[in-house]
């Protein structure tokens, strides 16, 4: 099974992504969660992209999901500048608060919520793919 | 996503409905500029209609809890969803902030902190 969309380099586009993901849940019948977690690990790297880019140039972000089994594939392309998120630092979440910074929240949750990411740069463009096990209930 | 300020005895409470994510939290950041620049009552946030949350939403209770930190006045959670519980203990910030199970507790352990 999979599904294939594009969306454009505009925070709007948040909205389309759910769209899409809602229009999975029911195709693939996903539990709530697995969506939720989906959602968000798209999110994250999207909005990140987004903020990469430079919001002047039209850069479509190409996102394609794979099921097989009970494996899941998410499959992020995009043109924009050189940038990949595996080498990003994560926070030390046991820092008091006056310690505590916002960066890398966003990648931390992508880290959480996917077993296994990869980046490459192939034709000036960003590939990243992620996938994410669904447990045996599922 | 929708929000609603109300004030009960010496508490402010925001109650969020929908989706915080990098969409909406500018507006967000807005709203909540004059409760973070000088707070005049406790601040409480009601998650209870909060489908979803984003590290863009993270970032703003973080600033949120840094303004609250020091001050005769507190920042309490209360009534999350699940998930949304499970991305802040995810991030670290159940260690910092008090996130109660319903507004009612909220409220009352506000009350004996007054």
């Amino acid at each position: 099974m999979k599904i294939s969309f594009q969306i454009n380099n505009d925070l709007s586009e948040l909205n389309t992504l759910l769209d899409q993901l809602q229009l999975l849940e029911q195709e693939w019948s996903l539990p709530k969660k697995i969506l939720m977690e989906i959602n968000l690990v798209l999110d994250e790297l999207i909005t990140n992209t987004i903020e990469y880019s430079d919001s002047c140039k039209n850069n479509p972000i190409e996102i394609t999901l794979t099921k097989t089994g009970r494996k899941i594939t998410i499959k992020i392309i995009d043109e924009g500048l050189p940038f990949d998120p595996t080498l990003c630092k994560l926070p030390d979440t046991k820092l008091p608060l006056d310690q505590r910074r916002c960066g890398g929240l966003g990648i931390l949750l992508v880290r959480q919520f996917c077993e296994y990411w990869n980046y490459s740069r192939l034709n000036n463009k960003n590939i990243l793919t992620l996938q994410k096990t669904l447990s045996q209930e599922h | 996503m929708k929000t609603t300020i109300t004030e009960k005895e010496n508490t402010t409470i925001i109650a969020l409905a929908g989706r915080l994510d990098s969409n909406s939290a500018p507006q967000f950041e807005q709203q909540l500029q004059d409760f973070l620049v000088s707070p005049h009552t406790h601040l409480l946030f009601d998650f209870n209609n909060l489908d979803y949350i984003s590290s863009a939403g993270l970032r703003i209770i973080l600033n949120t809890a840094k303004a609250y930190k020091s001050g005769q006045y507190h920042f309490v959670a209360c009534a999350m969803q699940d998930h949304v519980q499970e991305v802040f203990e995810i991030s670290g910030f159940d260690s910092f902030i008090t996130i109660h199970r319903s507004l009612d507790e909220s409220l009352s352990a506000l009350k004996d902190r007054s």
